[in-house]
């Protein structure tokens, strides 16, 4: 589905990603851990080509949609008109489905109250979920999701674990960059943690005792 | 005192003319400007440089140069003669497009690259992007500028009066040179500048007020 071959990025001169290779399985959960500073953002920023790798390929022939670590909604417009405006751009006919999809959407997720507001009403842990809603609209094969949890509370993580699950019943393929090894090892089918540009260790967390513990060691 | 009635209304009747070339100019400033604008961002190259330095010579030359230039050579160049009306809009427009872009550069390289990247990452391809994310945006957070650029722009259509525009500023010295008395007609002409700059910075505060978001998200 997503192959990754020996990738190497430098920022600044610095070698954020050291010749890392990854193969994702279509409709896995795919989860990147690994230590603030690490590189799984900018892995993600490579796989989504907002960032061209030094070296290495990345290939895949499907539709991939990043969601930004700090959301980047789009902030002269409603949560509403965030959602649809995309999709409703590429496909007009369907404008009203696009608008029942996104009301859905945004009730599975617990914020449907907020659907009219502008972005900067909203707290840390909406705008994380409207910006999680705003990838899934462009319906894509990967969507990588770049810190979706950070600064939500326990329930609303359940949420978002199960409006992630459902999204990859239907067989889309997920890449999760997280710190919470906890959701991590819940949601995902595979683990990769990053440490110094290197892949440090990959794990099947449910083949895994004590998942959690032994990603621990590697911080 | 008894000519000051009729020469308030002489006067007066020279803001036709001046409001004219500030809205032509104005209107051809922001569509020439943030054309210029775009170009120069999304071809940092050769193509950018070129902008750039038209850009700077507009900037760098007296405005009274450009609207000689357009008088005089224009209809030389197309065998045909521009109104003074014209000339104006021509010579005002593309002066204000090099100030109106350079505002809007220094607007667009200040929003976040995000809003590209998330533009880009849900597929909106580059015209809509900049329709309906980035400039929507963008002229939000330079609108103060913005207006400062009409104001100066009005006040620079006095220079009509050089090539016999009868705007406010020719006016008011054809009353004064009528009665050989210049105080009462240039502080007329002064009254009605101001009171247009007056009006024009009212309703860009009336406009500024119902901005309905916040600059950041
Ligand atoms: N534009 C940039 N220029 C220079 N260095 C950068 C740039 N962007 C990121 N970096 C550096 O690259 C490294 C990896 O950043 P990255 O955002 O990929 O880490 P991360 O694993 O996502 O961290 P976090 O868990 O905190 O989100 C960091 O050390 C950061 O300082
Ligand atoms: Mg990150």
């Amino acid at each position: 589905m997503l192959k990754i071959h020996k990738v190497s990025k430098a920022l600044s001169n610095v070698r954020i990603l050291d010749e890392v290779s990854l193969d994702v399985k279509k409709a896995s959960i795919f989860g990147l851990a690994g230590p603030s500073g690490s590189g799984k953002s900018t892995l993600l920023r490579c796989i989504q080509k907002l960032e061209t790798p030094d070296s290495g390929s990345i290939d895949y022939s499907c539709r991939v949609c990043f969601m930004f670590q700090d959301f980047q909604l789009f902030p002269h417009m409603t949560v509403l008109q965030n959602l649809v405006y995309a999709p409703t751009l590429k496909d007009k006919a369907n404008a009203k489905e696009h608008i029942d999809k996104a009301k859905m959407m945004l009730k599975n997720l617990g914020i449907e109250s907020k659907i009219n507001d502008y972005p900067r009403t909203l707290s840390g842990g909406q705008k994380q979920r409207v910006a999680l809603a705003r990838s899934l609209m462009i319906n894509p094969d990967v969507l990588l999701c770049d810190e979706p949890t950070s600064g939500l509370d326990v329930s609303t993580i359940m949420d978002v674990v199960s409006l992630l699950k459902s999204v990859n019943n239907i067989g889309v393929t997920i890449v999760i960059a997280s710190h919470d090894l906890d959701f991590l090892t819940k949601i995902s089918d595979r683990i990769v943690l990053l440490k110094n540009g290197k892949i440090a260790i990959d794990i099947i967390p449910s083949q895994t005792p004590n998942s959690v513990e032994t990603l621990k060691g590697f911080y | 005192m008894s000519n000051t009635l009729p020469a308030l209304l002489f006067v007066g009747s020279g803001v036709a003319l001046t409001l004219e070339l500030l809205i032509g100019g104005i209107a051809v400033g922001v569509l020439l400007g943030t054309s210029l604008a775009i170009l120069r961002y999304m071809y940092k190259g050769i193509c950018g440089n070129c902008i750039g330095r038209i850009v700077s010579v507009i900037r760098g030359t007296p405005l009274i140069l450009q609207l000689s230039i357009v008088y005089f050579i224009t209809p030389v160049l197309l065998d045909c003669k521009l109104s003074i009306l014209a000339t104006g809009i021509i010579a005002f427009g593309i002066n204000s497009s090099a100030y109106v872009s350079e505002i809007l550069r220094a607007g667009v390289e200040s929003l976040p690259k995000g809003q590209f990247e998330a533009a880009k990452t849900l597929e909106i391809t580059s015209c809509y992007m900049w329709k309906d994310i980035i400039l929507p945006q963008v002229f939000v957070n330079i609108f103060p500028a913005f207006i400062n650029e009409i104001v100066s722009l009005l006040k620079e259509t006095a220079l009509i009066s050089v090539i016999g525009g009868m705007d406010i500023m020719r006016k008011s010295q054809i009353i004064a040179a009528e009665h050989y008395e210049y105080f009462t007609p240039l502080c007329l002409a002064g009254a009605y500048y101001y009171g247009l700059v007056i009006l024009i910075e009212y309703i860009g505060q009336k406009i500024e007020k119902r901005k309905f978001y916040a600059k950041n998200s």
